[in-house]
């Protein structure tokens, strides 16, 4: 005590002049101080930006945040009708939810007061506006350091760009182990993609499968849905990954490349059992099934699950129909097609091939013979632009050269006869399948090759997926994009030198439509050979008469009813690209619904 | 590290160890049998690790085991030691520590309300700590879920959103 | 005389946190006394065991309410080890500051705080309100005032805010300047010296008993035990600093060193803003994928770092999927808070209960968890 001055208490003086550290409860609630820039505080969320995939809710540690169903949101590709309600009891005010909104559309306001004595109160929907339907400024949001998403893409092995064009491997290898791993972990199993997928696939599923190293389950998954994995993991139009929720910010989960993984990687026994388990041996009726493509292979193959005897008739000599006949080597091998029709083949469906309907057997036989029918016989018949000269016999058409191309590929056939200097007219993706086996036929036989490729739209317009635009024009096809054709030009002979074109421009209209016009401008593209690939139609001759006058058929598309069950037919279903139009995806999803209906339409006649 | 080193060479000659695991320069993890854990304790608390920084358990109800770990801490060259040995789950008993560590007395008695283990020579750890009127499991055994106690002893409180908007617009 | 029972806490404004010693008194006199904690229990290690790695960020601060730094910081050096991932070097320096910003906070608390046991109000209001402008920047740099739930596995959740650093240079001279009043009020008060010199003494041998870290430690042993010091984490070993040490531990020494720590953080932040890269990333990823599918690979690792009160530690194991496996806290001052108060409270007057609670550093959520 030695060390205090007398003095020293004459420094309290001092204090008497000082603000006093204290602040006075009145201001506490007048004049509220602001919060940083920083803050944590309640939530706002853009219902604009908001696709309700719940992932907010997935993260939270304190389980605060429920999914509410909304009424008048729709659900629709990679939006769920749902948005997250905060429940500010439970709220740890973590800001998680910030940091993994995959939409960029949850932040956290400076707000920060809110008392009540009522506790439903705290319980809070958050829109744009705070919970008092104040407007504060945005505080906390996430930024590329707090991200909790993985944006990015793992990076699936191809082949070596140099030289791919001269043979048909198959051109990506396929994800490593640990690849496959890194990229099912971005996953945020959310599930807006099984909703947008055709065939309603246990996509997050089976990502989690591949996530936790179970690919036999990750096997199971598929078969529930999906009997063609090996096809789709190589060639699906992936709708799924359009939607996906981490597209939002960044790059979409690569759920083909997982798919892939699986059926690639999941040891051939298992893959087997996971085809076959759920077949089921009692014999319930018995289903005639037109056309082996993919809707016809789902649809026989569900049959069999439910214990229905099946016979699928081909009229070709192998069956599969376009995975066979039409989709090029490079992209889908015929180990992967042979793979999952044989499985299917394993699950008891007959097949009986070299056999058309209409042809060799009538569609009367058929429904005399079996207790349901199925038609799903594909588009097989081109289109033909309506240009000069187009019956031309030296114009080639999509469905026989593919065709030719793939018996060559799997070794039952010579190599299609093709000349130095072709076109290709088109802009879809078979089209592109065309130029490219062309374009490979041609350095395999003459070391150079000379395709020019024809379509009315340009690069970004064109109906093809991306990569095939992209991949082609590596490979060496020339492009004339922009061009309509208006004539096949011939010489005095009588042998094509040409196709005549139009210059023609895509510009948006103001609803955001693209609309192409043609000029009169005219430009001659130089070949002596004319594929084209605009599309195909379907071959309705085996219907009698009688029975066509009375099918529904608007724009080459048969009417049918949920189930596929055509109208006034009731022992008839039909499915794929006679009922939807061209994709594989969907015709699988079409054969799984109409195996459903049959069986029900079966069941309720007993 | 020398010190490192040094320590791991002189527990091997002295003790049988089952694993010698390094996570980092100035920690070593030790496995050792029931029967001279507090052997080796006793020889750690001599040389310099004159504290006990934590005892605590592990349930490895795969294995069907307890896990025990001591961590010891010699202040002078900043080594952590983990101790561990396992126990049978189903006879969870062992020895105390308290005439080496006096210390540890809470530390039993706490991995004894949690897992259920029982150090014999500590009458304290027997002893409710923590918990209050606790009927259960011992809480941190795997096989205890706190979710469905939670739901078996508490009112679930239901959620009545009265807040959800009308949206007009259909997309 | 008789005895009797009297009950300290749970409620009781010389209570750090609802917690509670049971004292039988005779007189003035305790007898016998035993800690009853458990009014805070909050299942925390049981939590963490059912979350996701991330999601644990939420619950690890909460373990302790005055210092909640230190648990971050050891969850995440401790996935840090077992992960093997290197964390950016401007990480390092921002943790350092933020984990000395918290020092400071808690020791504004503390040497406010012990105002209330021995009668002297004022220091608490100015502890209270100092602290709050560490706080403030707190809320600036992470968004939060008390959970910042800001040091993550792999660095810190973002980036420095734009000219903070002058901000944080300019609150430091401010305490720095307030110090010598808050040494003024309390520690040359007369009261306050006969309550706390040669009162409450903790003797070597009761360290060592123990297993008391920190403060006390160092003024009991004569030696220089500091995690900072033994075994440095982050860039403790690129900064200068020297903590206090003495042979002789009684209430006001323990008090008094918490100044010469507090100019040592101080000095510590200084030199950190001054060192620290101006620019870099400041965050690791810690697995590739989503938060939600993070896993850490398999593996038992101790980490502790050094906090207000003393050594603060994580067990964490890992079986390698995406939740811990097992969590275990060792809080620093659980040693004293729960054996301490049944075999050294006793012998003690009952006014010094809570001066004893306060000086020995007790921390009731760290000890309940």
């Amino acid at each position: 005590m030695k060390n205090k001055s007398m003095f020293s208490p004459l420094k309290a003086w001092k204090y008497l002049v000082k603000e006093p550290v204290t602040i006075p409860k009145k201001m506490v609630f007048d004049e509220p101080r602001e919060a940083s820039d920083n803050y944590r505080g309640f939530h706002v969320n853009d219902w604009d930006k908001c696709v309700g995939c719940g992932t907010c809710g997935e993260i939270c540690p304190t389980n605060a945040i429920t999914m509410l169903p909304i009424e008048g949101l729709v659900e629709s590709d990679g939006h769920k009708p749902e948005r997250p309600a905060i429940d500010y009891g439970r709220c740890s005010f973590c800001a998680l939810c910030v940091d993994i909104c995959t939409s960029d559309s949850l932040a956290m306001s400076k707000e920060y007061i809110h008392i009540s004595k009522d506790a439903d109160t705290f319980y809070f929907l958050p829109d744009s506006k705070g919970i008092h339907q104040v407007e504060f400024d945005i505080a906390y949001n996430r930024d590329e350091v707090s991200e909790l998403l993985d944006l990015n893409r793992y990076e699936i092995e191809e082949i070596p760009h140099e030289g791919r064009n001269q043979s048909f491997m198959e051109l990506i290898k396929g994800y490593s182990k640990e690849m496959a791993l890194a990229e099912a972990s971005r996953c945020v199993e959310c599930g807006v993609c099984t909703f947008t997928c055709p065939a309603h696939m246990n996509i997050p599923e089976y990502i989690r499968s591949v996530w936790q190293g179970d690919l036999k389950e990750g096997a199971d998954w598929l078969y529930e849905t999906n009997p063609l994995s090996n096809v789709c993991g190589r060639i699906c139009t992936h709708k799924c990954e359009t939607a996906c929720v981490l597209g939002q910010r960044g790059e979409p989960v690569a759920i083909r490349w997982l798919k892939r993984y699986i059926v690639d990687n999941t040891p051939e026994g298992d893959f087997v059992e996971a085809a076959t388990a759920k077949v089921s041996r009692q014999i319930n009726g018995r289903v005639g099934i037109i056309g082996s493509g993919p809707a016809g292979l789902s649809c026989g193959y569900y049959l069999r699950t439910m214990g229905y005897e099946v016979d699928i008739y081909e009229e070709k000599e192998l069956p599969g129909g376009v995975i066979r006949y039409g989709a090029p080597e490079y992209r889908l091998p015929e180990a992967s097609v042979k793979a999952d029709i044989d499985n299917i083949e394993k699950s008891g469906v007959k097949f009986i091939t070299g056999t058309k309907v209409g042809r060799d057997i009538s569609l009367e036989a058929m429904k005399n013979k079996y207790d349901a029918v199925f038609s799903a016989s594909g588009y097989w018949i081109p289109k033909v632009l309506k240009i000069d000269n187009k019956d031309h016999p030296g114009i080639r058409f999509s469905p026989h050269f593919l065709a030719e191309a793939r018996d060559f590929t799997r070794g039952m056939g010579p190599m299609p006869q093709f000349h130095e200097d072709v076109i290709v007219i088109g802009g879809g993706d078979v089209s592109f399948d065309v130029a490219r086996t062309l374009n490979r036929f041609q350095r395999m036989k003459n070391g150079r090759a000379n395709v020019r490729f024809i379509a009315r739209k340009p690069e970004e317009h064109l109906a093809a997926s991306r990569e095939e635009v992209v991949e082609a024009k590596e490979e060496g096809v020339v492009y004339h994009l922009d061009r309509s054709p208006t004539a096949v030009l011939l010489d005095e002979k009588g042998t094509i030198y040409g196709v005549e074109v139009a210059l023609c421009e895509t510009v948006m209209d103001e609803s955001g439509r693209a609309k192409t016009v043609c000029s009169e401008e005219k430009e001659i593209i130089y070949g002596t050979e004319v594929y084209m690939a605009v599309g195909n139609d379907p071959d309705f001759v085996y219907f009698p008469e009688a029975m066509l006058s009375r099918l529904k058929i608007d724009r080459n598309k048969i009417a049918v009813n949920q189930q596929g069950q055509v109208e006034g037919f009731p022992w008839l279903f039909a499915g794929g690209d006679i009922v939807r139009g061209p994709d594989i995806i969907s015709a699988v999803a079409d054969g799984h619904k109409a195996a459903v209906g049959i069986d029900e339409y079966l069941m309720s006649l007993k | 590290m020398n010190s490192m080193n040094k320590l791991v060479e002189e527990l091997k000659g002295r003790f049988t160890l089952l694993e010698v695991l390094l996570p980092d320069q100035q920690q070593l993890i030790v496995d050792i049998d029931q029967m001279h854990l507090h052997a080796l304790l006793s020889h750690l608390k001599a040389t310099g690790f004159r504290q006990l920084s934590l005892l605590t358990a592990v349930d490895w109800i795969e294995e069907n085991t307890f896990q025990l770990v001591y961590i010891v801490f010699n202040w002078d060259t900043g080594i952590h030691v983990l101790v561990r040995t396992k126990l049978p789950r189903d006879k969870a008993v062992f020895r105390t520590i308290t005439g080496i560590y006096p210390g540890a007395q809470y530390y039993e008695r706490d991995v004894h309300e949690f897992f259920g283990v029982a150090f014999e020579g500590n009458v304290m750890s027997f002893k409710p700590l923590f918990l209050e009127l606790w009927d259960e499991l011992p809480p941190m055994r795997k096989d205890f879920d706190p979710e469905a106690y939670s739901r078996e002893k508490f009112p679930e409180r239901p959620y009545v959103p009265q807040f959800v908007p009308k949206v007009e617009v259909v997309e | 005389m008789k005895e009797v029972k009297l009950f300290l806490g749970p409620q009781h404004p010389g209570m750090h946190g609802n917690y509670s010693a049971h004292m039988y008194v005779e007189g003035d006199m305790i007898n016998k006394s035993y800690a009853l904690p458990g009014m805070l229990h909050r299942g925390f290690e049981k939590l963490m065991e059912r979350r996701h790695w991330m999601g644990n960020l939420a619950l690890i601060p909460r373990i302790c309410v005055i210092e909640p730094d230190p648990n971050e910081m050891v969850y995440a050096m401790s996935i840090e080890k077992l992960a093997g991932i290197e964390v950016p070097e401007r990480a390092h320096w921002i943790r350092m500051i933020i984990l000395e910003l918290a020092r400071l906070a808690a020791n504004l608390m503390a040497i406010g705080g012990i105002g209330a046991p021995v009668g002297l109000y004022t220091s608490v209001y100015w502890g209270v309100a100092d602290r709050d402008l560490v706080l403030d920047i707190f809320e600036k740099i992470t968004g939060a005032r008390v959970y910042h739930m800001y040091i993550v596995p792999g660095g810190v959740r973002k980036d420095l805010p734009e000219g903070i650093e002058e901000e944080i240079l300019g609150l430091l001279d401010y305490i720095e300047a307030r110090l010598p009043e808050f040494y003024d009020l309390v520690m040359r008060s007369p009261i306050f010296q006969t309550r706390t010199r040669d009162n409450i003494l903790l003797p070597e041998e009761v360290v060592w008993e123990l297993g008391v870290t920190g403060i006390g430690m160092r003024s009991a042993v004569n030696k220089e035990y500091d995690i900072r010091k033994v075994k440095p984490y982050a860039r403790y070993d690129q900064v200068a600093f020297s903590l206090p040490y003495g042979p002789y531990s009684d209430a006001f020494t323990r008090v008094d060193f918490k100044y010469v720590e507090m100019a040592q953080s101080i000095s510590i932040i200084r030199q950190s803003i001054e060192k620290m890269p101006k620019e870099g990333p400041v965050r690791a990823r810690i697995a590739t994928g989503s938060a939600l599918r993070w896993r850490v690979p398999p593996g038992m690792v101790y980490s502790c770092v050094e906090s207000a009160r003393g050594e603060y530690g994580y067990l964490v194991v890992s079986d390698g999927r995406e939740m811990p496996y097992r969590i275990a806290v060792r809080g620093s001052s659980y040693p004293q808070g729960l054996l301490g108060v049944e075999k050294y409270l006793p012998g003690h007057r009952i006014d010094d209960a809570s001066l004893w609670m306060d000086t020995m550093g007790v921390c009731a959520p760290e000890i309940d968890r």
